[in-house]
C-alpha cells in the first residue's frame, strides 16, 4: 500500500486482504461519507412537495430493481426481459397478504421490514424456478423465455380474483415509533426508508463481488466452459444469479407496494422490464454504480420530458399527441443513442472522472 | 361438429397471418443473427402507409398495397444502414436493446400521428357477406388475406431456393467467411435481409389490417407474438415459420374456443404461445425444423 493514504496513483496490493477492502483511499471514503451525509440531509432543509418526493422515491426502488437487474444480466451475462415480472411478484407478495388479513392487519403495518424481506425471499424462489431454463438455454432463447414468464405473469395476475384481477390491491399505512406515519410524511419517511435499503443493499452488492460466490457470476459470464473447469458449476450458477435477480427485485416490488400504497399490475409489464433493462444499460451494465446512474437519468429525463412536451404541447394542433409520443421517443432514442455510442454507460464516464482526478495535476 | 371446423379455419387463418409477420424476423435472424423486436412496429407502419396512401391519397388498394411494401423495403434497409451496421460483432445484449430502443423510438413516431391512439378500418373492397361450406364460414377478406399469405410466401421460397440474391442470403447464414471469400458482399445481404423483412412486415401489416381493423396496439402486439412462433419453427426456417405459425393459430383458437369460460378461464388464447414456448424451450430448443446449435451448460 502505498504511504499516501488520501491519494493512490495506482493498486499496491500485497495481499488479498487489502484487495478486499471497501475504501481504497481516504479520499474515496471521505467522498462517500460526504455524499451518504448529503443524501440523508437534504430532505430536512429542502423540502420538497409530495409530487416530487414520489418521483424520488420511485427512483430509488428502480435503483434497488436494476441492481438485481445488473447481477444477472450485467455480472452473470444471462439476458432477462422478465424483470418487471419479479419486482411483480415481490408487490403481489405484500398484496397476497393484505388480501387473505385485510390491508391493516398487524403484520402489514408493523412488521414491514419483515414483509420487504419476506418478498425479497419470494422473489428469489420464483428468480430460481425462472432461472431453470437458464441450465438449457443461452442467449436470445434464454431471453425469450425470461419474455414467455413475463407474459405468463401478466395473465395470471389479470385472470385470478384472488390478485383482484390486476386492479390496485390497497395496503395500509405503516407505523413507525413515532406511531401511524400520516399523510403528510408518507413519501418523506419512505425516502428514508428506501435509502437505507438501497444503502444496505448496496454494500451487500459490492462485498458479493468480492468473494467466492460474486466473482462465479464474473467467471460463468466469460466463460462457462473455463469456470466449469475451476470447480465452478456453471448451471447453479446461472440459477442462483437468477435467484439473486429475484431477491432485490422483490425487495423492490415490496417497497413500490408500500410507497403507492397500492399494488396495480400495470407497475409491472413488459414495458416496464424494458425499461430497467434501460437504465441497467444507461447506467453501465455490469457496474455498481452504473445502477444508481441509469435510473437517476431515466427516470429524471422523463420527467423532463413530460415538462417539455406540456410546454411545447400548447402550439401544436391538437390532433398531435405529443405527449404519449414524447415519452416512448425519446426513451428508444436514448437506448439507442447509448448502445451506439457509450456502450459502457454513464458508469464509464464515473471511472474518466475518477482516473483523471487520480494523476490531476498531471497528466500521461 | 361445425364449431370445430370453424375453430379449424379461423386458427389457419390467423396462423398464416402469423406465420407471415414471422417470416420477417426469421428472413433477419437467418442472415444477420439479429432478434428484431422492432418487427411489430414495422408492421404497423407499413399497415399504417397503406391506409394514408388509400383513404388519403385515394390511390387504388392494391397500388398502396405495393407502394406501402416499397417503402418500408427501404425503411427497414435504412434502419440496418443507420443502427444495426455499426453492432456487427457487438454482444447480443445490445443488439436486442438497439432493436427494442428502435422499436420504441417508431412508436413515439406513430403516436405522433393520430393512428396511434385512433382505431381506423379499410374500406372494404370485397363482398360483405362471408362464404360458407355447411355450416363453416369464412369472410371474404379472410379467404383473400391467407390466399395473398399463401402467395407471398410461395414467393419468398421462391426467392430464397432459385434467385441469386436469395442463394447468397443463404450462403451468408450458413458461413459468412466461406461467402466473403467468393464474392458476396456480407453487409449489403444484412441489408437485403432487413429489406425483405421490411417488405414482408408491410404485408402483414395490411392483411392483419384487413382482418382485425387498423389499431396500434394490436399491429405491434404481433411483434412479440411472433417470438414463440419463429421458436417453435425452428429460429431460421422459413418452412418452421408457415407451420409453426398455422399450429400456433390452430392451438390459439383451439385454447380460446374449448378453454375459455369452460373452467374458468379466460383469455387463454393469450397466453397458450407463452406457455407453450416454455415448453419447447425445455425439450426442444432449437425448434421443429432449426438447426441444431443449442449446448447444453
Amino acid at each position: 500500500m502505498s504511504a499516501n493514504t488520501w491519494l493512490a496513483t495506482g493498486n499496491f496490493y500485497t495481499t488479498y486482504k487489502q484487495e478486499q477492502k471497501t475504501f481504497f483511499t481516504s479520499l474515496d471514503r471521505s467522498v462517500f461519507t460526504f455524499f451518504l451525509i448529503i443524501l440523508f440531509a437534504w430532505p430536512l432543509f429542502f423540502p420538497l412537495s409530495n409530487k416530487f418526493m414520489l418521483v424520488i422515491d420511485n427512483t430509488l426502488i428502480a435503483v434497488v430493481a436494476v441492481m438485481g437487474l445488473n447481477l444477472v444480466t450485467g455480472f452473470a451475462g444471462l439476458i432477462s426481459i422478465g424483470h418487471a415480472a419479479f419486482v411483480g411478484i415481490g408487490a403481489y407478495t405484500v398484496a397476497s397478504f393484505c388480501r387473505t388479513m385485510g390491508d391493516t392487519h398487524i403484520i402489514i403495518t408493523h412488521f414491514w421490514p419483515l414483509m420487504i424481506i419476506l418478498s425479497g425471499l419470494v422473489g428469489a424462489g420464483f428468480g430460481a424456478i425462472v432461472g431453470l431454463p437458464a441450465l438449457r438455454l443461452k442467449h436470445l432463447y434464454l431471453a425469450i423465455a425470461t419474455l414467455s414468464f413475463q407474459m405468463i405473469f401478466q395473465w395470471v395476475i389479470n385472470f385470478m380474483t384472488f390478485f383482484n384481477q390486476g386492479q390496485t390491491i390497497s395496503v395500509g399505512r405503516v407505523f413507525w415509533f413515532t406511531g401511524k406515519v400520516g399523510r403528510k410524511d408518507h413519501y418523506f419517511f419512505w425516502y428514508y426508508a428506501i435509502l437505507v435499503v438501497v444503502i444496505l443493499l448496496g454494500f451487500g452488492f459490492r462485498n458479493l463481488l468480492k468473494t467466492r460466490y460474486g466473482r462465479c457470476l464474473i467467471a460463468v459470464r466469460d466463460n462457462d466452459r473455463a469456470a466449469d473447469a475451476m470447480g465452478i458449476n456453471p448451471g447453479l450458477t446461472k440459477v442462483y444469479a437468477f435467484a439473486l435477480a429475484g431477491f432485490f427485485a422483490g425487495v423492490a416490488g415490496a417497497l413500490h407496494a408500500y410507497v403507492y400504497r397500492g399494488v396495480g399490475f400495470e407497475s409491472f409489464t413488459l414495458h416496464e422490464s424494458i425499461g430497467y433493462l434501460a437504465m441497467a444499460i444507461v447506467g453501465g451494465l455490469g457496474t455498481l454504480n452504473g445502477s444508481f446512474w441509469g435510473p437517476v437519468f431515466i427516470k429524471f429525463l422523463d420527467l423532463q420530458m413530460e415538462h417539455l412536451s406540456e410546454a411545447i404541447g400548447q402550439y401544436l394542433p391538437s390532433g398531435m399527441n405529443l405527449t404519449t409520443a414524447m415519452k416512448p421517443f425519446t426513451f428508444g432514442l436514448v437506448i439507442v443513442l447509448f448502445l451506439m455510442y457509450e456502450s459502457r454507460g454513464i458508469a464509464n464516464w464515473w471511472r474518466i472522472t475518477k482516473s483523471y482526478t487520480k494523476l490531476w495535476p498531471f497528466r500521461y | 361438429m361445425s364449431y370445430f371446423f370453424q375453430i379449424v379455419v379461423s386458427g389457419i387463418v390467423v396462423g398464416s397471418i402469423y406465420a407471415l409477420a414471422a417470416l420477417g424476423l426469421v428472413l433477419v435472424y437467418k442472415s444477420s443473427r439479429v432478434a428484431n423486436f422492432a418487427h411489430g412496429q414495422i408492421i404497423a407502419a407499413g399497415a399504417f402507409i397503406t391506409y394514408f396512401l388509400t383513404v388519403t391519397l385515394a390511390i387504388p388498394i392494391f397500388f398502396s398495397f405495393l407502394a406501402s411494401m416499397i417503402i418500408t423495403f427501404f425503411l427497414a434497409m435504412s434502419v440496418e444502414r443507420i443502427f444495426l451496421r455499426r453492432l456487427i460483432g457487438e454482444p447480443i445484449i445490445s443488439v436486442i436493446m438497439v432493436t427494442i430502443g428502435l422499436g420504441s423510438i417508431l412508436d413515439g413516431l406513430i403516436y405522433l400521428t393520430p393512428f396511434g391512439s385512433e382505431n381506423f378500418s379499410f374500406p372494404t373492397f370485397l363482398p360483405h357477406e362471408p362464404l360458407s361450406f355447411g355450416g363453416v364460414s369464412i369472410s371474404w377478406t379472410q379467404l383473400v388475406g391467407v390466399i395473398i399469405t399463401f402467395i407471398l410466401i410461395g414467393g419468398f421460397s421462391w426467392f430464397f431456393k432459385k434467385s441469386t440474391v436469395g442463394i447468397s442470403m443463404r450462403a451468408v447464414s450458413d458461413d459468412q467467411f466461406a461467402s466473403m471469400s467468393v464474392g458476396i458482399s456480407v453487409p449489403k445481404v444484412f441489408g437485403l435481409a432487413w429489406a425483405t423483412a421490411g417488405l414482408s412486415a408491410a404485408a402483414a401489416g395490411c392483411i392483419i389490417g384487413n382482418i382485425t381493423g387498423l389499431n396500434f396496439d394490436t399491429l405491434h402486439s404481433f411483434g412479440i407474438v411472433v417470438f414463440p412462433v419463429i421458436i417453435l419453427g425452428g429460429l431460421d426456417s422459413i418452412l418452421g415459420a408457415v407451420v409453426a405459425g398455422i399450429i400456433m393459430g390452430l392451438i390459439q383458437q383451439f385454447a380460446s374456443g374449448y378453454l375459455d369460460g369452460n373452467f374458468g378461464l379466460f383469455g387463454t388464447g393469450d397466453v397458450m404461445p407463452y406457455i407453450i414456448l416454455l415448453i419447447i424451450l425445455l425439450f426442444k430448443p432449437h425448434g421443429l425444423f432449426g438447426i441444431h446449435e443449442i449446448e447444453r451448460v
